[in-house]
């Protein structure tokens, strides 16, 4: 008895352990998975910052009444990558649709697993979207996601602390008139900003070292150069960036996205930010206390003049390769990004890449509610007309690395040195890129260091 | 003499049956007796015979150790009482400008339709389910570790230290692959299967079966002709209840803190334990353009302990007569 | 002769001879008892061992897909840096933090045991309560607790006029070890006091009969009664501490200066390379050898006594 109950778990765990060993490399064959257009039952994963996508999905079952749509909120945009590339390995358990952060939609594409919208007729749409956004969904000049929303790096500041320090945050049009802000403001006990160095900064890095044109990486099919010291736009950040630590001008002590974060944003030690466009939703529920008090603004310029913007955040919907249904996954995406579900989505507080809703009068309309309250908190300002001119404002091309989540996670333990004054922001984004380098090796890239 | 060197089948196996017998109620007189010593010692406010005093000064000392234990939770009550603008503006031992703590509990069951409510059910269903059957499993285990020289007996420690002793990161991949393979990420098996294996409650039961469960029991049992199942759940099942019932808590806590598994195998919301939820509700805030929801966060915090510490309540009988199972072993 | 009382232990005798046949005859009744823990624990941990041992001998990359490459995984373990520098320091903290933690619980128990507190229920399950709550939740309290700027540290220092940084780099470590002795102290209190529950009331009359001190019990009865339940918390601490992994994960991102990072602690190096860094292959690897630094130590440090124990 014993012993064949002992037998029969023992080839179980056998059969199931060669079953295992076999199932890495099986990938499917995308075209024969479209599926009926019409007719499936979708799953689709992603977090639901505006707690719209209930409503979104109801219209649009009742618009293609033969498709259900089945949302998993996954939390956060790391959980959801990570969740999508364990399905995928497992090669079952993947959604048909999922929501992903832009920059890790090449690492998903390299490693083939979203579907080539191009296939379905996306790549006629790069028009209909803000180029920013368009861009980064781009892999061998084929799209891979739509963009859902998008983040056009800002300058938001706290009016009253810029007045105080006899700043007017209106005249900050570029970087050296932010320096000098930065000063008069360190003289009244606040900082202009926080940068910390870690790995919650890397967005803001990439916005703020794109908007000066620099090329810390390039990605060339299987090769890859990496100059993170020599570019030259990483010199001018860098300079700029280690004379504001130097002259302890920004807070390096609080990271983004902590408690802290919050309580110095909302008792003035933090007077502006620069950040995505998606910011205000943040900034009304974080810091409270300083109602009517913060502005938005342009990001400031490298050279007086310019208009150049930048992408900090942004999210886009992809099409899984594992997917039975692609082509109503397609249909669905389209819906959300370009269709009507754009602009329920717009209509409840995320930022659009969708042009039409950008220069449309509602979007900027003061009267209607939710723009009201948004304005409200930032004194009357309207805030959409200045974030949808950021929006449209064009921006330099900017390529990701394939393996983005390394970059960021990385991004901390090597550029915080700088922050902490260890060493100088150039030795450790020196040491940055090394180990950019490293990653890529093991890859299977080429790599070359400059 | 002689009739007695020499008895019959039949007469040894009454002698067997009449010895047992009497052990049985010699064993229960003890029993009784040093319950019915403990009570009256408890009564009287000692129970060790050799000081039968209370001390102020070791009650001081552990009254800090308690306030270090405990104030934390003085945080949890206070911050559940505040509102979010409250929770980034005022400090936070301070109680806020409003007091919102009935807000924030309706807010909390009500909030995205209510799913806090369904994340409560699963938690108690994976803890019911799960737990329940960690504990049963370690209980026949740890008692057959104790109590039998089985085949295999002495790999066992051996193994399951070994396996325990790979990091349960490295392994939640192979983990959830193999359960992607069967089909069972994303339903409340994949919560619940691995929640069956408690290795520390195997342990624990292994400890206390051998300690609490004399052999002389179970042999004069099994030559009553009782069965295996039969002898362990009428003579060794009642004997382990203190041990039982640290290795259920256990697992019970085990189950209802368990954050990293379920975040691999679930995606699915529906089928979220409170853990997990909660932990989507903190990270909205650090979300672009997500609401941040730290009164709620708290607050279901505070809500998710309350019934752990009524569990505890409800058990902590069990160990006070522990000293049963003590009396037996001599 | 007296067919009843007096006659049982020589029946005991009788029977011994028998239970030693058995012993020589493979006795299979205990899988009886054994087996389902045994199918859940093969299926939950065993398989996946294997294949976490099968796929250590592999490398996947995003260029050239999946590799035999042998033992090249442990060989680059064996000269990363990164790798070692997280093992010294949770040795480090295991070699503090184990130590306190059990010291603090074996004294807790004790004293609750000894009946000599007024309120020993209120005693017991507040220092039980904090293992109740979730690891986000406490370290969120923590945090707070620590921070410099806004939190009880800060109100010290402002207060005091100090300068104190509990999470500056070099008490960090400590900091940390805190936070967890907080959590787990009630846990392991309460596998000793259930054993000190267990020891029969009959041993302390008759050493109160022999005019043994109270000190003379604590030493003669029950601290050689925790030495069992001792062994096994050493070693489920010791395995707990290497394993470091929620605590550092969730303060990093409070922490100042990225002190914490993401080769913090063995665990969060294997959690970053498998999740972020693309190389669960290497992570397999990883693992494989942290399970074994792990045995080796616990098994130096209490094994063979709690072998000693289970024979």
């Amino acid at each position: 008895m014993r012993n064949v109950k002992k037998a029969i778990a023992a080839t179980a765990a056998i059969a199931t352990l060669v079953g295992l060993a076999a199932c890495g490399n099986g990938s499917g064959d995308g075209n024969a998975n479209k599926g009926d257009a019409d007719k499936a039952e979708l799953v689709f994963w992603g977090w639901d910052s505006g707690n719209s996508m209930k409503d979104i999905i109801a219209k649009f079952e009742k618009a293609n009444p033969g498709i259900t749509v089945k949302f998993n909120n996954t939390g956060t945009a790391e959980k959801t990558s990570t969740a999508l590339s364990n399905a995928i390995a497992a090669g079952n358990g993947a959604p048909d649709v999922v929501m992903l952060e832009d920059p890790t939609v090449t690492q998903f594409a390299v490693t083939d697993g979203l579907v080539d919208l191009s296939e379905f007729g996306a790549d006629k749409l790069a028009d209909d979207f803000a180029a920013g956004p368009w861009n980064k969904l781009q892999y061998n000049s084929k799209p891979y996601a739509l963009p859902i929303d998008s983040g056009p790096e800002m300058f938001f500041y706290n009016k009253a602390v810029f007045d105080k320090a006899g700043v007017d945050g209106e005249s900050i049009k570029t970087w050296d008139d932010y320096y000098e802000a930065a000063k008069k403001i360190r003289a009244t006990g606040s900082y202009i900003t926080n940068l910390a160095g870690t790995s919650n900064d890397y967005q803001p890095f990439t916005a703020q070292i794109w908007q000066a044109g620099a090329q810390p990486w390039k990605v060339d099919g299987e090769k890859i150069t990496i100059n993170m010291t020599k570019d030259e736009g990483m010199q001018r950040y860098i300079k700029f960036v280690q004379k504001l630590i130097d002259e302890d001008l920004v807070d390096t002590k609080t990271p983004n996205w902590s408690d802290d974060w919050n309580r110095e944003l909302n008792d003035g030690t933090i007077a502006s930010l620069t950040i995505g466009a998606w910011m205000p939703i943040n900034l009304m529920t974080g810091a409270p206390d300083q109602a009517g008090n913060w502005r938005v603004a342009q990001l400031p310029q490298w050279e007086e003049g310019q208009e150049v913007s930048a992408e900090d955040g942004g999210s886009a919907l992809a099409v899984v390769k594992l997917s039975k249904n692609q082509a109503a996954a397609y249909k669905f995406i389209e819906y959300m990004t370009h269709g009507d579900g754009a602009q329920v989505m717009a209509d409840t507080g995320t930022f659009p890449s969708l042009k039409k809703i950008l220069t449309s009068d509602s979007f900027t309309d003061p009267t209607t509610e939710a723009n009201k309250k948004t304005n409200d908190y930032f004194g009357g300002q309207n805030v959409n007309e200045v974030l949808s001119e950021a929006a449209q404002r064009p921006t330099e091309k900017f390529q990701y690395l394939p393996y983005n989540p390394f970059a960021q996670s990385s991004y901390g333990d090597e550029v915080s040195k700088a922050y902490t004054g260890e060493i100088t922001l150039e030795q450790a984004l020196e040491n940055y890129g090394k180990k950019l380098a490293e990653q890529g090796e093991q890859q299977g890239y080429t790599v070359t260091v400059k | 003499m002689t009739s007695n060197g020499r008895l019959t089948e039949a007469e040894l196996k009454a002698q067997e049956k009449a010895a047992k017998a009497a052990e049985k109620a010699r064993q229960k007189r003890i029993a009784a007796d040093e319950k019915a010593e403990r009570k009256r010692a408890a009564k009287n406010g000692f129970s060790n015979p050799a000081n039968p005093t209370r001390s102020i000064g070791l009650t001081v000392v552990c009254a800090i150790f308690a306030i270090y234990c405990l104030f934390p939770f003085a945080y949890l009550a206070i911050n559940a009482t505040k509102t979010q603008a409250d929770f980034t503006s005022t400090f936070g031992m301070g109680f806020g400008k409003t007091f919102a703590l009935w807000d924030n509990i309706v807010t909390v069951f009500t909030y995205q339709d209510g799913i806090f409510g369904r994340w409560f059910i699963n938690t108690i269903l994976y803890v019911v389910v799960g737990a329940g059957g960690a504990t049963l499993l370690a209980i026949m285990g740890g008692y057959a570790l104790a109590k039998f020289r089985f085949p295999g007996r002495n790999l066992c420690f051996a193994i399951i230290i070994g396996a325990i002793s790979v990091p349960g990161i490295a392994l939640a991949v192979p983990q959830f692959l193999l359960f992607a393979k069967l089909n069972l990420t994303n339903t409340p098996w994949s919560m619940i299967i691995p929640s069956l294996v408690s290795t520390f409650g195997l342990y624990l039961m292994w400890i206390f079966s051998d300690q609490a469960v004399p052999d002389e029991l179970l042999e004069a049992a099994r030559v009553d002709g009782a069965g295996e199942f039969r002898t362990f759940f009428q003579i060794s099942l009642p004997l382990l209840a203190p041990g039982i019932v640290t290795t259920a808590l256990f697992a019970i806590v085990a189950t209802w803190n368990n954050y990293f598994l379920p975040l691999i195998m679930l995606k699915d919301s529906n089928w979220y334990p409170l853990t997990i939820g909660l932990n989507q509700w903190k990270d909205q805030a650090s979300t672009a353009g997500g609401q941040a929801i730290q009164n709620l966060v708290i607050t279901g915090s505070l809500i998710t302990i309350i019934p752990l510490v009524i569990s505890f309540l409800c058990l902590q009988k069990y160990w006070q007569s522990g000293l049963a199972a003590g009396a037996v072993k001599e | 002769m007296s067919q009843t009382v007096g006659v049982s232990p020589e029946m005991a005798g009788l029977h011994t001879p028998e239970a030693r046949i058995n012993k020589h005859k493979a006795d299979w009744r205990g899988w009886k008892f054994m087996w389902p823990f045994a199918v859940v624990f093969i299926f939950v941990f065993i398989i996946p061992i294997c294949y976490a041992i099968y796929i250590s001998f592999f490398k996947k990359q995003m260029i050239g897909g999946t590799k035999f490459v042998g033992l090249e995984n442990y060989s680059r373990l064996l000269s990363d840096t990164q790798f070692w520098s997280s093992v010294g320091r949770v040795a480090i903290f295991t070699i503090f933090q184990v130590p306190v933690m059990l010291f603090l619980a074996a004294a807790m128990a004790l004293a609750l045991d000894s009946m000599k507190l007024h309120g020993t229920k209120f005693f017991r399950i507040s220092t039980f309560l904090p293992y109740a709550v979730p690891a986000v939740v406490s370290t969120l309290i923590w945090g707070f607790v620590y921070g410099a700027k806004y939190g009880l540290v800060g109100s010290f220092n402002s207060f005091f006029g100090t300068h104190i940084d509990v999470l500056s780099p070099d008490v960090l470590l400590a900091a940390i070890a805190n936070i967890n002795t907080w959590e787990f102290t009630g846990y392991n209190m309460l596998i000793f006091y259930s054993s000190l529950s267990t020891i029969p009331h009959s041993l302390y009359e008759a050493a109160s009969i022999d005019g043994a001190s109270e000190w003379q019990i604590v030493k003669s009865i029950k601290l050689p009664e925790l030495k069992g339940s001792l062994a096994i918390t050493v070693i489920f601490s010791i395995i707990g501490s290497f394993q470091l992994f929620n605590e550092p994960s969730i303060l990093q991102n409070m922490v100042p200066g990225n002190a914490i990072t993401t080769y913090y602690t063995p665990n969060m190096y294997a959690y970053n390379l498998s999740f972020s860094g693309n190389q669960s292959n290497y992570a397999a690897a990883l693992a494989i050898v942290m399970a074994i630094i792990t045995m080796a130590i616990a098994y130096i440090v209490q094994l063979k006594s709690m072998k000693e124990q289970m024979k």
